[in-house]
């Protein structure tokens, strides 16, 4: 956008007092300026798992194993692992030298009591569910004994979501959120102003993992080049583009569609898409009529077009793919995928007619997220054309969230599932077991998920996801409407920068 | 004066203790605590009833309360759930920036508005004071936070003059500050420019129509020494009046600016605290801007007495 020449002149008219100087060009080596949403809950990496917070936390701490470029567990502090014969035992071996960012070296007592701190406040208690014991065998190496085998344990140890980040003893013997910031991550902490930023700087004695040439998810080679990055908390989405043109960030962590459109025409952005991101996905709430109601449920999914729906809500960056994991993924298969994307109203209102549907009103509640926001109206508008009324009540995700881990109040809510695919088919399937998201329990998913959990046979645990993925549609569990991804932005002085869930900083340069 | 002082320092204890009634009335009302902030979607009841045992939000509403008007009453505002420090340590911390960008943006529009409302005033029904109006209405009408974003887009990105967000504190950075401080005044003082400029023209017709201005014209005293010495002073009140008004509503647009700039002010921390539900920062900010609202009207009330010597505060 271009200003008229009048605009240009008032302005100049109104700032004569105070020319400024363009912002100063970064320096190489420099510092690397993130445009974030918001600020963190906590900087506690294992009371949180709000994406913001492990954002800023997979930059200051590591985890034993680490997700991979193709979100599989690799080591990270740990040198690998070896697995005892009965499947409940493994053995970490940790690597030698590591630092913390105090500079006292890693030992497995800083492992044994970290892990323990995580089983008595980590806020994902199911990763470390499993774990019976935890023990130093040498100062070198760590066993972890599980009460039972479990197919998806070094998924969950290398898990992103709130990450089982390794403290020193000192700092894991302290409560949720009273810890100094101390890890072995490529960078260390300097500064958390609330509201405004925090920012943290290379960790000089940092040595990468030897194991690794080059960046890896969030594993492999973490060499730091550039002196520090800080993620500055930016709200207003148009002033976090400003703050991007006018150099004041180099980085935008998401911008939406069309202003990516406008920035990729632009020489001095590169617009990275993140695509898959998350799935879409819209729950069902299985414990108020009518959504208890198979029939009723089966005749929404058949109404709806998920070209539609997801064109709608993330326009120009979206798959529309129906299966429960990314397309890439191992998991990948096509079972119950028939029933998708059927966009048929007959077939709706023959479903309809076969439910417990009275002509009630049902209620569709979701966050302010624009997008989700879409997609209850697009759904509302074509429910409306097999007869199903539908009351959407948009709250703040806090009030939204509340009531939808609720059985009463609600009987749709739709909202982003971004960590779950990222992390694979053992934590989509968790979400529903239990009844977790559908609020009563699918006996059937509650089988397939045991038996997934238990088997180490990778070809048995395809077998029992494809189970999983055909009861998902059978008996129309949740809809997936399709992946959404997002647009990350970069000022064309960052150089190297490859795009990943985490905006990672190791192995990123900045032009002067 | 001294009774007087006292019983309006009385008065103030039932208005806060109404406002704190009111604030746990809301957060009982409004679904939602602390944990969404904390956890995703795909969390279970378990771990939330977990977490909220972990953040002792697990007692009932009542006992709640009631410990926190015990603490209150010591002076403790309590702890803020997310930040992990005390709820005063938290405001006391962002007020500078938050009273320094009020202050700037009242003594701007009080300037720029007194001086269009009296210039529209001595030039009534003349061109001059039908653009001055205009303006002021325009003024008016514009929404701050769309106002910021335009003033970003022309002196940020297309002139790059000043930076289009964050704080730089005065002692790091002076000539940063101050640059730092030009857009969040300017779009905060538009809309109370165009208020104040209307008030003052009003106030003024008033006062240039009286006889004791004709006289002074009549003495040979010039137009400006008239206005200043005989006319700005009568026409203060009601401009006081409205000042004290502004002076309430600044505090509140503030929140709107911060978040534009993203400085870290008190507004910013209360919609920070509401979005997230951290109840001692909702509870100890309302009180606390509820405080200051009540001292800026005391102070306009005092302002009275001494400016016109006829009201007298009993």
């Amino acid at each position: 956008m271009r200003p008229s020449l009048k605009a240009l002149a008032f302005a100049f008219g109104l700032m004569t007092a105070l020319v400024g100087v363009t912002p100063a060009v970064e320096a190489a080596g420099g510092e690397i300026v993130i445009a974030s949403v918001q600020g963190p809950p906590s900087l506690d990496a294992h009371v949180t798992n709000a994406q913001v917070a492990r954002n800023i936390t997979l930059h200051i701490y590591e985890t034993l194993y680490a997700r991979n470029e193709n979100a599989e567990p690799v080591p990270d502090l740990a040198e690998g692992v070896s697995v005892s014969d009965d499947g409940l035992t493994y053995t970490f071996k940790l690597r030698q030298g590591v630092k913390f960012h105090n500079g006292k070296e890693m030992t497995s007592a800083d492992v044994v009591a970290s892990i323990e701190r995580y089983r008595k406040i980590g806020v994902s208690p199911a990763l470390v569910a499993a774990i019976d014991t935890v023990s130093a065998v040498s100062p070198y190496e760590v066993a972890i004994k599980l009460k039972v085998k479990q197919s998806v344990f070094l998924d969950n140890i290398s898990s992103p979501r709130a990450p089982i980040a390794i403290y020193p003893t000192e700092e894991a013997a302290k409560g949720a959120n009273e810890i100094q910031y101390i890890g072995t991550g490529p960078f260390k902490f300097v500064e958390y102003k609330p509201d405004s930023h925090v920012t943290l700087e290379k960790f000089a004695d940092y040595v990468p993992n030897p194991a690794y040439q080059k960046r890896d998810g969030l594993a492999g080679k973490k060499e730091v080049l550039i002196d520090r990055v800080t993620f500055r908390f930016i709200p207003e989405a148009g002033a976090r583009t400003a703050a991007l043109e006018s150099g004041a960030v180099q980085i935008v962590e998401t911008v939406d569609g069309p202003t990516a459109e406008r920035l990729r025409k632009d020489s001095k952005y590169v617009v990275h898409d993140v695509l898959p991101f998350a799935f879409q996905v819209i729950k069902f709430n299985h414990a108020q009529a009518p959504s208890d109601d198979v029939n009723f449920r089966k005749a929404v999914q058949a109404a709806l077009d998920m070209q539609e729906v997801m064109e709608i809500s993330y326009s120009g960056i979206n798959q529309v793919d129906g299966g429960w994991v990314f397309p890439k993924s191992a998991f990948a298969n096509d079972a119950g995928l028939d029933q998708y994307n059927v966009a048929d109203f007959e077939k709706a209102k023959a479903f309809l007619s076969k439910s417990s549907y009275k002509g009630e009103t049902v209620t569709f509640i979701t966050d302010n997220l624009r997008p989700n926001v879409d997609i209850a109206t697009v759904v509302q508008a074509r429910l409306a054309e097999i007869g199903v009324k539908v009351d959407i009540k948009v709250a703040d995700w806090p009030t939204t969230s509340k009531i939808g881990f609720t059985k009463t109040g609600w009987n749709f809510w739709t909202h982003g599932f971004g960590i779950e695919p990222f992390e694979g088919p053992g934590t989509v399937m968790s979400a529903f077991v239990g009844g977790n998201a559908q609020m009563v329990a699918d006996p059937e998913i509650d089988r397939i998920a045991k038996e997934f959990y238990a088997t180490l046979d990778d070809a048995q645990k395809k077998e029992l996801f494809k189970q999983f993925q055909q009861r998902m549609y059978d008996n129309m569990v949740a809809i997936k409407a399709g992946n959404y991804g997002l647009f990350q932005v970069t000022s064309d002085k960052v150089k190297d920068f490859v795009p990943f869930r985490i905006p990672r900083m190791w192995g990123v340069t900045l032009a002067p | 004066m001294r009774d007087y002082l006292l019983r309006r320092l009385v008065s103030v204890i039932p208005v806060l203790f109404l406002v704190s009634l009111m604030s746990f009335a809301v957060i009982w009302i409004i679904p939602g605590d602390p944990t969404a902030a904390f956890l995703d979607a795909s969390s279970t009841p378990e771990d939330v009833a977990r977490l909220r045992e972990m953040l002792g939000l697990d007692k009932p509403p009542l006992v709640q309360m009631a410990e926190w008007y015990g603490r209150v009453l010591t002076g403790d505002l309590g702890q803020s759930i997310l930040l992990r420090i005390p709820v005063l340590s938290a405001i006391l911390e962002r007020l500078p920036l938050t009273l320094l960008l009020a202050t700037l943006a009242l003594i701007l529009a009080v300037g720029l508005g007194v001086a269009a409302g009296t210039f529209a005033a001595t030039r009534r029904g003349t061109w001059a004071d039908q653009s001055v109006m205009s303006l002021a209405l325009l003024g008016l009408s514009v929404p701050d936070f769309w106002l910021g974003l335009l003033l970003i887009v022309v002196f940020s990105v297309q002139l790059g003059w000043l930076p289009s967000g964050g704080y730089v504190p005065l002692l790091d950075d002076p000539l940063g500050w101050a640059k730092s401080m030009v857009l969040p005044t300017i779009t905060l003082a538009v809309v109370q420019v165009g208020f104040i400029a209307r008030m003052t023209r009003s106030a003024m017709l008033d006062v240039i129509s009286q006889d004791f201005m004709r006289t002074a014209d009549s003495k040979g005293l010039s137009g400006l020494y008239i206005i200043l010495r005989h006319g700005l002073p009568n026409a203060m009140m009601p401009i006081l009046t409205v000042t004290g008004i502004i002076a309430g509503a600044l505090l509140g647009s503030a929140v709107v600016v911060e978040q534009v700039f993203a400085l870290p002010g008190v507004g910013r921390l209360i919609i920070g605290g509401i979005l997230s539900r951290d109840y001692p920062i909702i509870q100890g900010g309302l009180l606390f801007l509820t405080v200051i609202y009540l001292l800026i009207n005391l102070v306009v009330d005092l302002l009275y007495a001494t400016i016109d010597p006829r009201v007298r505060l009993e």
